[in-house]
């Protein structure tokens, strides 16, 4: 076991320095420019353009661009060409704001997808299933971003209360309690909009991982001897049919820090997937690669997390 | 079982708990109506968040916005565009003129002169009164005073690149011992000052000064760079201008701090500090000097003619005393870095502005929105809204539902509403053309778009008003020329082109180009064929791009169309100047200066003038347009050379865009007469179309006010 962790963490910091190299010159390599040195502006003459770059160390080459970038990194250092505000805490503030639509859209997709999708492998192509697929498909295709808008045209509409944002604007200073809910409250609609996709799709797995272990004969044999049916599914099925999720859970540790970019902006939230979309379009560089380097790393933890908790769902499994 | 039930009673517990909180979320009721503070606070929109709070060094335009209001320049402009004095109550513009005393050169009716008879000669053609010519006569009059500046010695040292080496740089010293110097004062700035003395010093003399015999260096260094050193040190003639500002008294920064001249001289220095990597260095690189004369007069010299520089001064005015070297070495080592590396940018206040504008920062939050009060000591009184709110709501939908439900106070209209809400009796609405036209530009340096024939013609087989009316839903104009619209330099006489297919067809067989038997354009055998392209991601411009491509198919041309995603339609294709034609948009200011776009020397990869449009009459008016202080004159220059790019079409212009805004109908304009009676009055737009203008004087009532009809 130690000897396992020793040797992962080892293989995945090699990974990790590639994937820092790979994304370095992806951005570098992509067309465009930081918007400072945008050269369709007449206001800016070539001098201007050169006193940029050289202030972003554009001017040197690339492995000393790397290098600097990955030293002010690791010493906090690294600031937005922006607005020059330190990237670090930057991304902190906009990931504490995304967390709790993180958290919330998880709890729900990580429950709801279960009970419906062994419903609909237990039932399979009864009415509930079908209407359970129906839905499903309809909820995947349509964009989130449709959906969205009805959503708020109809809560603004017919309840009079406002929903975008992460609080009501002007609130002024209420008491806690009130101060709280009203958070809870901003909260629902981009959640559970986050949700329902999420729902719809995992739905869909847990469906065909439990029809595949329906069908066992350990199955068979626990109905025979007369155990409860949910007992049958919910315990010996279910657990058989876990171990794909288990891949999936981990690597929904990266959602931390991607944010959705869509959800987030038509609910005007400051989260984190605005943030670095809006670096993108502006070839923010900093912005950019520490997102990404952070992304990595959970991504790198995310599936170490499934690989440990691989043992746990199936003993056999020794690592 | 158990599992079963967590299953489905945790997420039921989550969404319930969700739900219940909608119980304690106030109303969009509450919000606005029944909240009395509501009136007094106006709610903006905008789609992003500003990034730096300080006018010497933002770029974005909802950092601009900001910055506005929290700021104030010397200067901004009027309702009909005119320069207007804010924290400068007025100014004088005057010219200082030198020249060096040629003294190989021939006077005619005096022969080679000394300094001193060169002054006497001048003043006495001053005092004749008999001089013929009408301009020399007036150029002579606008000179008020003749003075004589002795010979003088320098020494400068200049780091240039290394010949052999091109990473090493040099030191080389320039030695100058230039001869005595006419210094001319005059009352009005004079471009063509040096043109009207010609005709009494003769035609050579300050052509045939020859700087270089003055000047010498250390190392020796090349020919061209020995006269590029001559015009630089010892420029036969040099034109001044003085800008003198006379600055407002008593006038308060938003922490107590009086204002005064040495306030304009340090945002001037800010500006041009390259440790603070200023985007609007380029705007200042004319000054030579800005001195300050006392607390209350600033006074700004040019090292050459540059009108727009007028302009330049409606820039916000930095507090000294909150920014200079030592405010931020303190700041630096408050928060423990090194004050050595500490410059502006890093600066705190940059998320805290303090200005000396008409509103007081007060918060901003990241993406979520920015809170202004407004200036109770503001010098012209404080606005009558109590506060200003900026929220930053990305999407257009969002923004439009917070508009409805009262919590946004105005609304910018898609095109393709402006149907229905213009005259929805609820709001008041405003619309006029932005400052930015749309247009189809050929490459001139390729066949057959050198002929201005093939480049009519292809105007006229496009029908502009269809795409205004069909793309666009009517929220345009058409524009024939390089100008905002809405100032006096567009030359309204200028007709656009018409649509009219028939006429492009003899023009392109004027230019030999035939239909053959298929009905495509032949020339030599050869098909008329181009690619047309523009970048991707811009549905208007796609539209357009499908438009002309099929209005160009009509009359037998071979188009192919291309879209590219930005960056790479830009570094690849117009930097380069690799394409046939492209669709794309300007967006511009007031000031009227085409340098950069339209002049013959801005041709190269990576200028402006992608197009390549060449023409010397357009040349000297760009440079003339530059250098005249005097708005008819400039007005007079502009129409001409709208006039010029008009009948060359090196570009196809398409249309300017129209923008309406709506707006609650009880925001009214306020006002107290001398009585002290209060009279509200509609607002009401400037002829230049900004609804804004009287912002300061804006308030919300809390019904709709009724207005007598006007007549």
């Amino acid at each position: 076991m130690l000897s396992f962790i020793g040797r992962s963490i080892i293989q995945k910091i090699i990974t990790l320095f590639f994937v820092s190299i790979v994304s370095f010159l992806i951005i570098h390599l992509a067309p465009g420019k930081p918007s400072q040195v945008d050269p369709l502006n007449p206001k800016f003459t070539p001098e201007m353009v050169e006193r940029f770059r050289k202030e972003f160390h554009l001017d040197k080459p690339l492995h000393v661009q790397y290098l600097l970038f990955y030293r002010d990194l690791f010493t906090g250092k690294t600031a937005s060409w922006k607005d020059n505000q330190p990237v670090l805490r930057k991304i902190w503030e906009r990931f504490l704001n995304s967390l709790p639509l993180f958290i919330v859209g998880t709890i729900l997709t990580w429950t709801l997808s279960f009970p419906v999708g062994i419903r609909s492998a237990i039932f399979r192509g009864g009415f509930y299933d079908r209407s359970a697929t129906f839905f499903s498909y309809l909820l995947i295709s349509i964009p989130g971003f449709f959906f969205a808008y009805i959503l708020i045209i109809f809560v603004v509409n017919s309840f009079h209360v406002p929903v975008i944002g992460m609080e009501t604007f002007g609130i002024g200073d209420p008491s806690w309690f009130r101060w709280f809910m009203d958070r809870v409250w901003h909260l629902l609609l981009p959640s559970v909009l986050g949700a329902t996709g999420g729902i719809a799709v995992l739905s869909r797995y847990v469906r065909s991982q439990m029809l595949e272990v329906e069908s066992q004969d350990y199955v068979r044999t626990a109905m025979a001897k007369g155990l409860p049916p949910e007992q049958v599914h919910y315990k010996h099925a279910l657990r058989n049919a876990l171990l794909p999720f288990v891949t999936m859970f981990g690597l929904i540790l990266p959602g931390l820090i991607g944010g959705s970019v869509i959800i987030e902006s038509i609910f005007s939230w400051p989260g984190m997937g605005r943030m670095a979309y809006e670096a993108i379009l502006a070839r923010d560089y900093p912005i950019i690669l520490t997102v990404n380097f952070v992304s990595a790393v959970l991504v790198l933890a995310g599936t170490f997390i499934s690989d440990v908790l691989y043992m746990v769902v199936d003993p056999r499994i020794r690592l | 079982m158990t599992i079963r039930k967590v299953l489905i009673f945790t997420p039921i517990a989550v969404i319930l708990f969700l739900l219940q909180s909608y119980f304690w979320v106030p109303t969009y009721e509450q919000q606005s109506r029944g909240n009395p503070d509501r009136l007094n606070e106006y709610i903006t929109a905008s789609i992003g968040d500003a990034s730096i709070l300080n006018p010497i060094l933002s770029a974005d335009s909802a950092s601009s916005q900001i910055n506005s209001l929290v700021f104030e320049g010397l200067i901004d402009r009027d309702e009909e565009l005119r320069f207007r004095g804010r924290l400068a109550t007025s100014w004088e513009v005057f010219e200082e003129a030198f020249f060096y005393i040629n003294e190989s050169a021939s006077i005619p009716g005096a022969g080679t002169a000394r300094a001193e008879e060169v002054v006497d000669f001048l003043r006495k053609a001053k005092k004749n009164n008999k001089v013929s010519d009408p301009r020399l006569k007036a150029c002579l009059d606008n000179i008020r005073e003749i003075g004589l500046i002795p010979p003088r010695e320098f020494l400068v040292i200049k780091r240039e690149k290394d010949l052999k080496n091109s990473k090493k740089e040099i030191e080389v010293k320039v030695h100058g011992r230039p001869p005595a110097r006419v210094k001319l004062t005059l009352t009005a700035v004079d471009q063509d000052l040096f043109k009207n003395l010609t005709q009494l010093l003769g035609e050579t003399y300050f052509t045939s000064f020859g700087g270089e015999r003055y000047v010498s260096t250390d190392p020796p260094v090349s020919k061209e760079k020995l006269a590029a050193y001559a015009r630089e040190f010892v420029p036969a003639t040099e034109h001044n201008p003085i800008l003198i500002f006379h600055l407002r008294d008593n006038v308060l920064f938003h922490d107590g701090h009086v204002f005064d001249a040495s306030d304009v001289k340090f945002t001037f220095e800010a500006i041009m500090n390259p440790r603070n990597l200023s985007p609007r260095v380029a705007d200042y690189e004319p000054v030579k000097a800005v001195e300050v004369i006392d607390p209350l007069t600033v006074k700004i010299t040019y090292k050459r003619l540059y009108s727009p520089a007028i302009g330049t001064w409606g820039m916000g005015i930095l507090p000294e005393h909150l920014l200079n070297q030592e405010a931020l070495k303190r700041e630096a080592l408050r928060l423990g870095k090194d004050p050595e590396k500490f410059s502006m940018r890093q600066s705190g206040f940059n998320r805290h502005p303090i200005g000396s504008g008409p509103f007081v920062f007060q918060e901003w939050k990241s993406d979520q929105y920015i809170v202004l009060d407004h200036f109770n000591r503001y010098w012209e009184g404080p606005p009558n809204y109590k506060s200003y709110i900026y929220r930053i709501i990305p999407d257009p939908l969002t923004q439009e539902m917070e508009f409805y439900a009262g919590t946004i106070d105005n609304y910018g209209v898609q095109p393709h509403q402006v149907q229905r809400l213009k005259n929805d009796p609820t709001y008041q609405s405003f619309s006029g053309p932005s400052f930015g036209y749309t247009y189809i530009g050929y490459n001139m340096r390729r066949e057959p778009f050198n002929d201005y024939r093939v480049r009519t013609a292809l105007g006229m087989a496009i029908d502009v008003n269809k795409i205004i009316q069909y793309v666009l839903y009517g929220q345009a104009e058409q524009i024939t020329g390089p100008f905002v619209k809405q100032t006096d330099y567009y030359n309204h006489g200028i007709k656009p082109l018409p649509y009219d297919p028939e006429r492009a067809l003899e023009l392109l067989a004027e230019a030999g180009w035939t239909p053959n038997k298929e009905g495509w354009l032949e020339k030599d055998g050869k098909p008329f064929q181009f690619t047309l392209i523009t970048n991707s991601g811009n549905d208007l411009r796609k539209a357009i791009l499908t438009i002309a491509q099929d209005s160009w198919k009509q009359i037998g041309i071979d188009v192919r169309t291309d879209l590219l995603e930005w960056a790479v339609f830009i570094q690849e294709r117009v930097d380069k100047a690799d394409f046939d034609a492209l669709i794309l948009g300007w967006s511009m200011g007031i000031e009227p200066d085409l340098y950069q776009i339209w002049h013959s020397s801005q041709t190269n990869p990576y200028q402006l003038n992608f197009v390549s449009f060449k023409n010397k009459e357009a040349d000297e008016l760009i440079i003339k347009i530059r250098q005249e202080y005097d708005h008819d004159m400039q007005v007079e220059y502009c129409h001409r050379l709208h006039e010029i790019i008009a009948r060359e079409q090196p570009y196809t212009f398409l249309y300017v865009s129209k923008w309406t805004a709506i707006l609650d109908k009880r925001i009214v304009i306020k006002e107290i007469d001398d009585k002290g009676k209060v009279i509200y009055k509609k607002i009401e737009p400037t002829k230049t179309g900004n609804y804004t203008f009287y912002f300061n004087k804006w308030i919300k009532l809390p019904e709709v006010p009724t207005f007598a009809l006007e007549g």
